[in-house]
Protein backbone atom coordinates (compact mmCIF):
# COMPACT_ATOMS: atom_id res chain seq x y z
CA UNK A 1 0.00 0.00 0.00
CA UNK A 2 1.11 3.74 -0.81
CA UNK A 3 2.74 5.79 2.37
CA UNK A 4 0.59 7.60 4.57
CA UNK A 5 0.66 11.25 3.10
CA UNK A 6 1.77 13.28 6.17
CA UNK A 7 -0.49 14.89 8.59
CA UNK A 8 -0.02 18.15 9.42
CA UNK A 9 -2.43 20.64 11.22
CA UNK A 10 -1.79 24.13 10.37
CA UNK A 11 -3.33 26.80 13.50
CA UNK A 12 -3.21 29.63 14.88
CA UNK A 13 -3.26 30.16 19.33
CA UNK A 14 -3.97 33.11 21.18
CA UNK A 15 -6.04 36.51 20.14
CA UNK A 16 -3.63 37.09 16.95
CA UNK A 17 -6.48 36.85 13.59
CA UNK A 18 -3.66 37.28 10.76
CA UNK A 19 -4.05 34.06 9.13
CA UNK A 20 -3.17 34.93 5.35
CA UNK A 21 -0.08 33.25 5.98
CA UNK A 22 -0.86 30.29 7.31
CA UNK A 23 -3.79 30.01 4.74
CA UNK A 24 -0.89 30.19 2.16
CA UNK A 25 1.13 27.36 3.99
CA UNK A 26 -2.21 25.36 4.17
CA UNK A 27 -2.51 25.43 0.13
CA UNK A 28 1.49 24.95 -0.05
CA UNK A 29 1.43 21.83 2.30
CA UNK A 30 -1.54 20.35 0.08
CA UNK A 31 0.24 20.87 -3.09
CA UNK A 32 3.02 19.05 -1.90
CA UNK A 33 0.42 15.86 -1.48
CA UNK A 34 0.26 16.11 2.51
CA UNK A 35 -3.12 16.27 4.56
CA UNK A 36 -3.86 19.59 5.91
CA UNK A 37 -6.02 20.36 9.03
CA UNK A 38 -6.73 23.61 8.84
CA UNK A 39 -8.21 25.66 11.26
CA UNK A 40 -9.16 29.44 11.82
CA UNK A 41 -7.42 31.78 13.93
CA UNK A 42 -8.44 32.05 18.05
CA UNK A 43 -7.86 28.37 18.77
CA UNK A 44 -6.96 27.43 22.67
CA UNK A 45 -4.08 25.03 23.48
CA UNK A 46 -6.46 22.28 24.99
CA UNK A 47 -8.36 22.00 21.92
CA UNK A 48 -5.38 22.13 19.38
CA UNK A 49 -4.18 18.86 21.57
CA UNK A 50 -7.42 17.18 21.12
CA UNK A 51 -7.52 18.04 17.61
CA UNK A 52 -3.71 16.54 17.20
CA UNK A 53 -4.88 13.56 19.30
CA UNK A 54 -8.13 12.61 17.17
CA UNK A 55 -6.57 13.75 14.23
CA UNK A 56 -3.08 11.97 14.72
CA UNK A 57 -1.29 14.61 13.35
CA UNK A 58 2.16 13.79 12.79
CA UNK A 59 3.11 17.89 12.40
CA UNK A 60 1.27 21.21 14.33
CA UNK A 61 2.32 24.40 12.42
CA UNK A 62 1.51 27.23 14.59
CA UNK A 63 1.41 30.49 12.39
CA UNK A 64 1.93 33.74 14.63
CA UNK A 65 2.48 36.99 13.81
CA UNK A 66 1.47 38.81 16.83
CA UNK A 67 3.10 37.76 19.71
CA UNK A 68 1.48 34.81 20.32
CA UNK A 69 4.78 32.69 19.97
CA UNK A 70 4.95 33.20 23.42
CA UNK A 71 2.34 31.33 24.76
CA UNK A 72 3.58 28.34 22.39
CA UNK A 73 6.05 26.66 25.32
CA UNK A 74 2.13 26.22 27.03
CA UNK A 75 1.06 23.96 24.15
CA UNK A 76 4.68 22.18 24.17
CA UNK A 77 4.10 20.98 27.66
CA UNK A 78 0.35 20.62 27.56
CA UNK A 79 1.48 18.21 24.31
CA UNK A 80 3.82 16.55 26.75
CA UNK A 81 1.39 16.34 29.46
CA UNK A 82 -0.95 14.09 27.16
CA UNK A 83 2.05 12.29 26.52
CA UNK A 84 2.15 13.73 23.07
CA UNK A 85 5.37 14.38 22.61
CA UNK A 86 6.48 12.83 19.35
CA UNK A 87 4.11 15.42 17.46
CA UNK A 88 6.63 17.53 16.43
CA UNK A 89 5.88 21.29 16.51
CA UNK A 90 6.80 24.05 13.69
CA UNK A 91 6.37 27.87 14.51
CA UNK A 92 6.43 30.53 11.30
CA UNK A 93 5.58 34.04 11.27
CA UNK A 94 7.47 37.20 13.46
CA UNK A 95 9.27 35.78 15.72
CA UNK A 96 11.97 37.97 17.18
CA UNK A 97 15.52 35.78 17.11
CA UNK A 98 15.94 37.17 20.79
CA UNK A 99 12.23 34.41 21.11
CA UNK A 100 13.91 31.64 19.32
CA UNK A 101 16.20 30.20 21.42
CA UNK A 102 12.80 29.83 23.87
CA UNK A 103 10.97 28.37 21.90
CA UNK A 104 13.37 26.19 20.60
CA UNK A 105 14.06 24.85 23.88
CA UNK A 106 10.84 24.66 24.64
CA UNK A 107 10.67 21.98 22.29
CA UNK A 108 9.75 23.30 18.82
CA UNK A 109 11.26 21.54 16.53
CA UNK A 110 12.02 24.47 13.88
CA UNK A 111 10.80 29.02 13.46
CA UNK A 112 10.33 29.63 10.18
CA UNK A 113 11.08 33.31 9.73
CA UNK A 114 9.82 35.62 6.89
CA UNK A 115 11.32 34.91 3.65
CA UNK A 116 11.31 31.67 4.05
CA UNK A 117 10.85 29.74 0.67
CA UNK A 118 7.55 27.31 0.33
CA UNK A 119 10.16 24.60 -0.78
CA UNK A 120 12.37 24.46 2.59
CA UNK A 121 9.04 24.36 4.69
CA UNK A 122 7.70 21.53 2.52
CA UNK A 123 11.16 19.50 2.97
CA UNK A 124 10.83 20.31 6.72
CA UNK A 125 7.62 19.11 7.57
CA UNK A 126 8.50 15.51 5.34
CA UNK A 127 11.65 15.18 7.55
CA UNK A 128 9.55 15.77 10.66
CA UNK A 129 6.80 13.57 10.14
CA UNK A 130 9.29 10.75 9.17
CA UNK A 131 11.34 11.61 12.60
CA UNK A 132 7.79 11.42 14.59
CA UNK A 133 6.90 8.14 12.92
CA UNK A 134 9.75 6.72 13.70
CA UNK A 135 9.43 7.78 17.23
CA UNK A 136 6.11 6.12 17.03
CA UNK A 137 7.33 2.39 15.46
CA UNK A 138 10.44 2.39 18.43
CA UNK A 139 7.58 2.97 21.25
CA UNK A 140 4.40 0.80 19.82
CA UNK B 1 -0.47 -7.03 18.49
CA UNK B 2 -1.48 -8.08 20.93
CA UNK B 3 -4.97 -8.58 22.69
CA UNK B 4 -4.47 -5.13 25.34
CA UNK B 5 -5.21 -3.35 21.80
CA UNK B 6 -8.75 -4.74 22.01
CA UNK B 7 -9.27 -3.95 25.69
CA UNK B 8 -8.08 -0.36 25.04
CA UNK B 9 -9.71 0.40 22.22
CA UNK B 10 -12.91 -1.30 24.00
CA UNK B 11 -12.10 1.02 26.58
CA UNK B 12 -12.21 3.55 24.30
CA UNK B 13 -8.73 4.60 24.52
CA UNK B 14 -8.22 8.12 22.38
CA UNK B 15 -5.09 8.07 21.43
CA UNK B 16 -5.04 4.15 20.54
CA UNK B 17 -8.53 4.83 18.45
CA UNK B 18 -7.04 8.01 17.31
CA UNK B 19 -3.47 5.58 16.21
CA UNK B 20 -5.56 2.43 14.66
CA UNK B 21 -7.75 4.96 12.38
CA UNK B 22 -3.98 6.13 11.16
CA UNK B 23 -3.69 2.22 10.50
CA UNK B 24 -6.66 1.18 9.07
CA UNK B 25 -6.10 3.96 6.21
CA UNK B 26 -2.79 2.84 5.23
CA UNK B 27 -4.36 -0.64 5.22
CA UNK B 28 -0.50 -2.11 6.76
CA UNK B 29 -0.15 -5.26 8.65
CA UNK B 30 -1.03 -3.20 11.45
CA UNK B 31 -4.59 -2.69 10.18
CA UNK B 32 -5.21 -6.65 10.18
CA UNK B 33 -4.43 -6.24 13.62
CA UNK B 34 -7.22 -3.35 14.59
CA UNK B 35 -10.05 -5.02 12.30
CA UNK B 36 -9.56 -8.22 13.96
CA UNK B 37 -9.54 -6.63 17.19
CA UNK B 38 -12.68 -4.98 16.79
CA UNK B 39 -14.46 -8.02 14.90
CA UNK B 40 -17.01 -9.26 17.31
CA UNK B 41 -17.68 -6.09 18.88
CA UNK B 42 -19.64 -4.74 16.43
CA UNK B 43 -23.72 -3.62 16.28
CA UNK B 44 -23.94 -1.05 19.36
CA UNK B 45 -23.61 2.31 17.93
CA UNK B 46 -26.20 4.05 15.75
CA UNK B 47 -24.17 4.66 12.61
CA UNK B 48 -26.26 8.05 10.79
CA UNK B 49 -24.76 8.94 7.66
CA UNK B 50 -25.39 12.72 6.36
CA UNK B 51 -24.85 13.11 2.16
CA UNK B 52 -25.44 15.55 -0.12
CA UNK B 53 -24.66 18.32 -2.32
CA UNK B 54 -21.37 20.49 -1.94
CA UNK B 55 -22.46 23.16 0.37
CA UNK B 56 -25.91 22.32 1.42
CA UNK B 57 -25.22 22.54 5.06
CA UNK B 58 -24.22 18.91 5.71
CA UNK B 59 -21.31 20.10 8.21
CA UNK B 60 -23.43 23.03 9.95
CA UNK B 61 -26.00 19.93 9.98
CA UNK B 62 -23.90 17.80 11.33
CA UNK B 63 -22.57 20.10 14.11
CA UNK B 64 -26.33 20.85 15.15
CA UNK B 65 -27.21 17.55 15.36
CA UNK B 66 -23.81 17.09 17.69
CA UNK B 67 -25.15 19.53 20.33
CA UNK B 68 -28.36 18.00 20.11
CA UNK B 69 -27.24 14.61 20.94
CA UNK B 70 -24.95 16.06 23.61
CA UNK B 71 -27.94 17.41 24.78
CA UNK B 72 -29.42 13.92 25.47
CA UNK B 73 -26.04 12.77 27.03
CA UNK B 74 -25.05 10.48 23.90
CA UNK B 75 -21.40 10.43 23.21
CA UNK B 76 -20.58 10.62 19.17
CA UNK B 77 -17.87 9.95 16.73
CA UNK B 78 -17.69 11.71 13.53
CA UNK B 79 -16.39 10.89 10.26
CA UNK B 80 -15.69 13.63 8.03
CA UNK B 81 -14.55 13.19 4.24
CA UNK B 82 -13.32 15.70 2.64
CA UNK B 83 -11.65 14.67 -0.96
CA UNK B 84 -7.96 14.15 -1.73
CA UNK B 85 -6.79 15.90 -4.78
CA UNK B 86 -6.78 13.55 -8.08
CA UNK B 87 -3.41 15.44 -9.05
CA UNK B 88 -1.16 15.80 -5.66
CA UNK B 89 -2.96 13.81 -3.54
CA UNK B 90 -2.83 16.30 -0.90
CA UNK B 91 -5.82 17.52 1.01
CA UNK B 92 -7.58 20.34 2.90
CA UNK B 93 -9.64 18.74 5.67
CA UNK B 94 -11.67 21.96 6.94
CA UNK B 95 -15.27 20.21 7.36
CA UNK B 96 -14.16 20.60 11.40
CA UNK B 97 -14.23 24.21 11.40
CA UNK B 98 -17.73 23.77 11.43
CA UNK B 99 -17.83 21.49 14.15
CA UNK B 100 -16.16 24.26 16.25
CA UNK B 101 -17.81 24.94 19.66
CA UNK B 102 -17.15 21.00 20.07
CA UNK B 103 -13.96 20.69 19.26
CA UNK B 104 -12.97 20.50 23.24
CA UNK B 105 -15.84 18.21 24.07
CA UNK B 106 -14.10 14.80 25.25
CA UNK B 107 -17.65 13.22 24.39
CA UNK B 108 -16.95 14.13 20.79
CA UNK B 109 -14.01 12.56 18.53
CA UNK B 110 -13.85 14.23 15.40
CA UNK B 111 -11.61 12.81 12.52
CA UNK B 112 -11.33 14.23 9.32
CA UNK B 113 -10.86 11.48 6.74
CA UNK B 114 -9.31 12.15 3.00
CA UNK B 115 -11.17 10.29 0.22
CA UNK B 116 -7.71 9.59 -1.25
CA UNK B 117 -8.32 8.81 -4.83
CA UNK B 118 -11.73 6.70 -3.37
CA UNK B 119 -14.83 6.91 -5.40
CA UNK B 120 -18.54 6.50 -3.66
CA UNK B 121 -18.78 9.86 -1.69
CA UNK B 122 -16.49 8.10 1.12
CA UNK B 123 -12.91 7.13 1.67
CA UNK B 124 -11.19 3.31 1.71
CA UNK B 125 -11.25 3.04 5.21
CA UNK B 126 -14.56 4.67 5.90
CA UNK B 127 -16.10 1.43 6.64
CA UNK B 128 -13.47 0.14 8.96
CA UNK B 129 -13.15 3.65 10.79
CA UNK B 130 -16.92 3.63 11.80
CA UNK B 131 -16.48 0.01 13.14
CA UNK B 132 -14.21 0.85 14.92
CA UNK B 133 -15.92 3.85 16.61
CA UNK B 134 -18.42 1.30 17.40
CA UNK B 135 -16.56 -0.72 19.14
CA UNK B 136 -14.53 2.39 20.88
CA UNK B 137 -18.15 2.68 22.28
CA UNK B 138 -19.79 5.71 20.92
CA UNK B 139 -23.08 6.02 21.11
CA UNK B 140 -23.60 7.39 18.12
CA UNK B 141 -21.52 7.22 14.76
CA UNK B 142 -22.21 10.50 12.56
CA UNK B 143 -20.59 9.87 8.95
CA UNK B 144 -20.34 13.52 6.68
CA UNK B 145 -19.85 12.21 3.12
CA UNK B 146 -17.68 14.52 0.54
CA UNK B 147 -20.48 16.55 -1.29
CA UNK B 148 -22.13 13.70 -3.29
CA UNK B 149 -24.07 14.40 -6.93
CA UNK B 150 -25.85 11.51 -7.79
CA UNK B 151 -23.81 8.41 -7.51
CA UNK B 152 -22.17 8.80 -4.35
CA UNK B 153 -24.34 6.42 -2.37
CA UNK B 154 -21.68 4.18 -1.02
CA UNK B 155 -22.85 5.54 2.35
CA UNK B 156 -26.11 3.16 2.22
CA UNK B 157 -24.41 0.66 2.54
CA UNK B 158 -22.82 1.44 6.11
CA UNK B 159 -24.98 3.67 7.75
CA UNK B 160 -28.30 2.73 10.02
CA UNK B 161 -29.74 5.98 9.07
CA UNK B 162 -29.34 8.11 6.01
CA UNK B 163 -29.90 11.96 5.89
CA UNK B 164 -29.98 12.99 2.54
CA UNK B 165 -29.71 17.09 2.30
CA UNK B 166 -31.63 19.18 0.51
CA UNK B 167 -30.32 22.84 0.83
CA UNK B 168 -33.36 25.03 -0.98
CA UNK B 169 -33.09 27.27 -3.74
CA UNK B 170 -31.34 24.83 -6.73
CA UNK B 171 -33.66 25.40 -8.71
CA UNK B 172 -34.14 22.81 -11.43
CA UNK B 173 -30.91 20.94 -9.61
CA UNK B 174 -33.28 20.01 -7.15
CA UNK B 175 -35.16 17.56 -9.15
CA UNK B 176 -30.88 16.11 -10.45
CA UNK B 177 -30.74 15.62 -6.54
CA UNK B 178 -34.16 13.71 -6.17
CA UNK B 179 -33.45 11.34 -8.86
CA UNK B 180 -29.91 10.64 -7.62
CA UNK B 181 -30.13 10.11 -4.38
CA UNK B 182 -33.99 9.42 -4.20
CA UNK B 183 -33.89 5.76 -2.80
CA UNK B 184 -31.27 6.09 -0.18
CA UNK B 185 -32.72 8.44 2.13
CA UNK B 186 -34.22 7.53 5.38
CA UNK B 187 -34.72 11.23 5.78
CA UNK B 188 -34.94 13.83 3.84
CA UNK B 189 -33.66 17.16 5.95
CA UNK B 190 -34.08 20.40 3.95
CA UNK B 191 -31.53 22.63 5.41
CA UNK B 192 -31.80 26.74 5.82
CA UNK B 193 -35.48 26.74 6.92
CA UNK B 194 -34.68 30.69 7.00
CA UNK B 195 -34.89 31.01 3.07
CA UNK B 196 -37.80 31.69 1.43
CA UNK B 197 -37.46 28.80 -1.01
CA UNK B 198 -37.49 25.94 2.32
CA UNK B 199 -41.09 25.92 2.28
CA UNK B 200 -41.26 24.95 -1.67
CA UNK B 201 -38.42 22.30 -1.38
CA UNK B 202 -40.18 20.78 1.46
CA UNK B 203 -43.38 20.34 -0.69
CA UNK B 204 -42.38 19.62 -3.52
CA UNK B 205 -40.04 16.70 -1.61
CA UNK B 206 -43.43 15.72 -0.22
CA UNK B 207 -45.38 15.59 -3.11
CA UNK B 208 -42.42 13.61 -4.97
CA UNK B 209 -42.82 11.34 -2.18
CA UNK B 210 -46.32 10.96 -3.05
CA UNK B 211 -46.09 9.20 -6.50
CA UNK B 212 -43.45 6.56 -4.84
CA UNK B 213 -45.37 3.03 -4.94
CA UNK B 214 -42.82 1.26 -2.89
CA UNK B 215 -44.63 0.60 0.57
CA UNK B 216 -41.42 -0.91 2.52
CA UNK B 217 -39.76 2.18 1.67
CA UNK B 218 -41.25 5.20 3.65
CA UNK B 219 -38.66 8.47 4.03
CA UNK B 220 -39.72 11.57 5.98
CA UNK B 221 -39.39 15.17 5.35
CA UNK B 222 -37.79 17.16 8.01
CA UNK B 223 -37.35 20.89 7.41
CA UNK B 224 -34.40 22.39 10.04
CA UNK B 225 -32.31 25.63 10.36
CA UNK B 226 -29.63 24.36 12.16
CA UNK B 227 -28.13 27.38 12.88
CA UNK B 228 -31.06 29.06 14.96
CA UNK B 229 -31.61 25.40 15.80
CA UNK B 230 -35.57 25.56 14.44
CA UNK B 231 -36.52 22.14 13.74
CA UNK B 232 -33.63 20.36 15.47
CA UNK B 233 -35.86 18.90 18.43
CA UNK B 234 -38.22 17.13 16.00
CA UNK B 235 -35.29 15.65 13.95
CA UNK B 236 -33.49 14.33 16.59
CA UNK B 237 -36.91 12.80 18.13
CA UNK B 238 -37.29 10.83 14.89
CA UNK B 239 -33.84 9.50 14.42
CA UNK B 240 -34.55 8.81 18.54
CA UNK B 241 -37.64 6.59 17.70
CA UNK B 242 -35.83 4.64 15.10
CA UNK B 243 -35.21 1.10 16.07
CA UNK B 244 -31.49 2.08 15.86
CA UNK B 245 -28.37 0.01 17.04
CA UNK B 246 -27.43 -2.52 14.36
CA UNK B 247 -29.42 -2.11 11.83
CA UNK B 248 -27.00 -1.95 9.37
CA UNK B 249 -25.82 -5.08 10.61
CA UNK B 250 -28.91 -7.00 11.33
CA UNK B 251 -31.81 -6.43 8.88
CA UNK B 252 -30.15 -5.22 5.82
CA UNK B 253 -28.54 -8.59 3.85
CA UNK B 254 -25.64 -6.84 2.54
CA UNK B 255 -25.01 -5.23 5.26
CA UNK B 256 -25.18 -8.49 7.31
CA UNK B 257 -23.06 -10.17 4.70
CA UNK B 258 -20.46 -7.97 4.80
CA UNK B 259 -19.83 -7.99 8.54
CA UNK B 260 -19.49 -11.70 8.24
CA UNK B 261 -17.02 -11.62 5.88
CA UNK B 262 -15.03 -8.56 7.21
CA UNK B 263 -14.83 -10.55 10.11
CA UNK B 264 -14.20 -14.06 8.62
CA UNK B 265 -11.36 -12.07 6.69
CA UNK B 266 -9.87 -10.65 9.01
CA UNK B 267 -9.36 -14.10 11.28
CA UNK B 268 -8.15 -15.88 8.61
CA UNK B 269 -4.73 -16.33 8.99
CA UNK B 270 -4.06 -17.59 5.35
CA UNK B 271 -5.57 -15.23 3.95
CA UNK B 272 -4.12 -12.50 5.44
CA UNK B 273 -0.67 -13.83 4.72
CA UNK B 274 -1.41 -13.90 1.39
CA UNK B 275 -2.26 -10.02 1.77
CA UNK B 276 -6.14 -10.82 0.38
CA UNK B 277 -8.30 -7.76 0.52
CA UNK B 278 -12.06 -7.38 0.77
CA UNK B 279 -13.14 -5.28 -2.16
CA UNK B 280 -17.32 -6.06 -1.73
CA UNK B 281 -19.60 -8.41 -0.51
CA UNK B 282 -22.90 -9.09 -0.16
CA UNK B 283 -25.22 -11.90 0.46
CA UNK B 284 -23.48 -15.07 -1.61
CA UNK B 285 -21.43 -12.60 -3.42
CA UNK B 286 -17.61 -11.86 -2.26
CA UNK B 287 -14.78 -9.79 -4.51
CA UNK B 288 -11.19 -9.79 -3.23
CA UNK B 289 -7.98 -8.24 -4.54
CA UNK B 290 -4.48 -9.38 -4.14
CA UNK B 291 -1.26 -8.27 -4.90
CA UNK B 292 1.22 -10.76 -6.76
CA UNK B 293 4.38 -10.78 -4.53
CA UNK B 294 7.65 -12.48 -4.66
CA UNK B 295 6.74 -15.20 -2.43
CA UNK B 296 3.80 -15.84 -4.75
CA UNK B 297 5.75 -16.60 -7.85
CA UNK B 298 6.93 -20.08 -9.05
CA UNK B 299 9.89 -21.59 -10.10
CA UNK B 300 9.43 -19.96 -13.79
CA UNK B 301 8.70 -16.62 -12.41
CA UNK B 302 5.16 -16.32 -12.84
CA UNK B 303 2.13 -16.43 -10.46
CA UNK B 304 2.39 -20.16 -9.12
CA UNK B 305 -0.98 -21.91 -9.70
CA UNK B 306 -1.53 -22.54 -5.85
CA UNK B 307 -1.61 -18.80 -4.88
CA UNK B 308 -4.24 -18.24 -7.70
CA UNK B 309 -6.26 -21.14 -6.42
CA UNK B 310 -5.95 -20.11 -2.89
CA UNK B 311 -7.08 -16.24 -3.74
CA UNK B 312 -10.22 -18.01 -5.55
CA UNK B 313 -10.89 -20.32 -2.68
CA UNK B 314 -10.88 -17.22 -0.22
CA UNK B 315 -13.43 -15.46 -2.43
CA UNK B 316 -15.21 -18.93 -2.22
CA UNK B 317 -14.95 -19.74 1.10
CA UNK B 318 -16.50 -16.31 2.18
CA UNK B 319 -19.13 -15.64 -0.48
CA UNK B 320 -21.09 -19.55 0.92
CA UNK B 321 -20.14 -18.44 4.41
CA UNK B 322 -21.82 -14.70 3.96
CA UNK B 323 -25.32 -16.05 4.67
CA UNK B 324 -24.28 -16.36 8.25
CA UNK B 325 -24.18 -20.05 8.21
CA UNK B 326 -21.17 -21.98 8.69
CA UNK B 327 -20.36 -23.69 4.84
CA UNK B 328 -17.10 -26.08 3.76
CA UNK B 329 -15.78 -26.82 0.93
CA UNK B 330 -16.69 -30.55 -0.60
CA UNK B 331 -15.42 -30.00 -4.32
CA UNK B 332 -13.36 -27.47 -6.53
CA UNK B 333 -11.55 -26.98 -9.55
CA UNK B 334 -9.93 -24.32 -11.72
CA UNK B 335 -8.77 -23.57 -15.01
CA UNK B 336 -5.98 -20.88 -15.64
CA UNK B 337 -5.59 -18.82 -18.92
CA UNK B 338 -2.70 -15.97 -18.39
CA UNK B 339 -0.17 -16.31 -16.75
CA UNK B 340 0.79 -13.30 -14.11
CA UNK B 341 4.26 -11.17 -13.51
CA UNK B 342 4.98 -10.18 -9.92
CA UNK B 343 3.06 -6.73 -8.51
CA UNK B 344 0.03 -7.20 -10.99
CA UNK B 345 -3.42 -7.14 -8.77
CA UNK B 346 -6.13 -9.61 -9.22
CA UNK B 347 -9.50 -9.51 -8.27
CA UNK B 348 -11.63 -12.29 -7.50
CA UNK B 349 -15.50 -12.38 -8.07
CA UNK B 350 -17.42 -15.06 -5.93
CA UNK B 351 -20.94 -15.54 -7.39
CA UNK B 352 -23.41 -17.65 -5.71
CA UNK B 353 -24.68 -20.23 -8.92
CA UNK B 354 -27.44 -21.81 -6.65
CA UNK B 355 -27.86 -22.63 -3.09
CA UNK B 356 -30.31 -25.45 -1.33
CA UNK B 357 -30.59 -25.90 2.12
CA UNK B 358 -28.06 -28.40 2.19
CA UNK B 359 -25.37 -27.86 -0.82
CA UNK B 360 -24.11 -24.97 -2.70
CA UNK B 361 -22.54 -24.30 -5.80
CA UNK B 362 -20.29 -21.12 -6.74
CA UNK B 363 -18.18 -19.69 -9.63
CA UNK B 364 -15.40 -17.49 -9.06
CA UNK B 365 -13.83 -15.38 -11.79
CA UNK B 366 -10.34 -14.18 -11.23
CA UNK B 367 -8.66 -11.24 -13.62
CA UNK B 368 -5.51 -9.00 -13.63
CA UNK B 369 -6.90 -5.22 -12.64
CA UNK B 370 -5.06 -3.81 -14.93
CA UNK B 371 -6.61 -5.07 -17.86
CA UNK B 372 -9.64 -6.89 -16.85
CA UNK B 373 -7.64 -9.95 -18.11
CA UNK B 374 -9.50 -13.24 -17.85
CA UNK B 375 -6.71 -14.94 -15.25
CA UNK B 376 -8.85 -18.14 -13.74
CA UNK B 377 -11.97 -19.93 -13.11
CA UNK B 378 -13.09 -21.67 -10.32
CA UNK B 379 -15.96 -23.52 -9.38
CA UNK B 380 -17.05 -25.51 -5.92
CA UNK B 381 -19.60 -27.35 -4.08
CA UNK B 382 -20.10 -26.46 -0.65
CA UNK B 383 -21.96 -28.34 1.89
CA UNK B 384 -23.53 -25.90 4.37
CA UNK B 385 -23.86 -27.04 7.92
CA UNK B 386 -26.34 -26.59 10.39
CA UNK B 387 -24.59 -23.81 12.88
CA UNK B 388 -23.96 -20.32 12.33
CA UNK B 389 -20.63 -18.72 11.27
CA UNK B 390 -17.92 -18.81 14.38
CA UNK B 391 -15.39 -16.32 13.91
CA UNK B 392 -12.42 -16.36 16.53
CA UNK B 393 -13.09 -12.45 16.83
CA UNK B 394 -10.72 -10.13 18.93
CA UNK B 395 -9.41 -13.59 21.03
CA UNK B 396 -5.36 -13.12 19.72
CA UNK B 397 -4.22 -16.15 17.67
CA UNK B 398 -2.13 -18.11 18.89
CA UNK B 399 -0.61 -19.69 15.85
CA UNK B 400 -3.42 -22.31 15.74
CA UNK B 401 -5.71 -21.53 12.08
CA UNK B 402 -9.04 -20.53 12.11
CA UNK B 403 -12.01 -23.26 12.15
CA UNK B 404 -13.41 -23.06 8.85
Amino acid sequence: MAARPPRVIVTKIGFDGHDRGSRVIAACLRDAGMEVIYTPPWQEIPTVVKLAMEEDADVIGISSLATDHLIVPRLMSALRDAGMGDVQVIVGGIVPHRDEAVLLESGVARVFHPGTSLDDVVAEVRALTAKRRQMQGASA
Amino acid sequence: MDESLTRRILRGDRRTVAQAISCLEAGDERAIDVRRAIAAHQGRAHVIGVTGPPGGGKSTLVSALIKGLRERGRTVAVVAVDPSSPYTGGAVLGDRIRMGEHQADEGVFIRSLASRGHLGGLATAAADVIDLFDAAGFDVVLVETVGAGQSEVEITRYADTRVVVCPPGLGDEVQAIKAGVLEIADVFVVTKADLPDARRTESELQSMLGLRRNASWTPVVRKVCATSGEGMDALLNWLDDRPQRGLRHASVGENKARTVVTGCLAADNFGQSLGIELVSASAGNVTLRMQVRREHMNFNNRCHGGAIFAFGDMALGLACNSHGQMATLVDSGMSISTAVEEGEWLIAQATEVSRSRKIGSYQVKITRARDDAHVALLHGTVYVLDRPVEVAGSAPQTGATQAQ
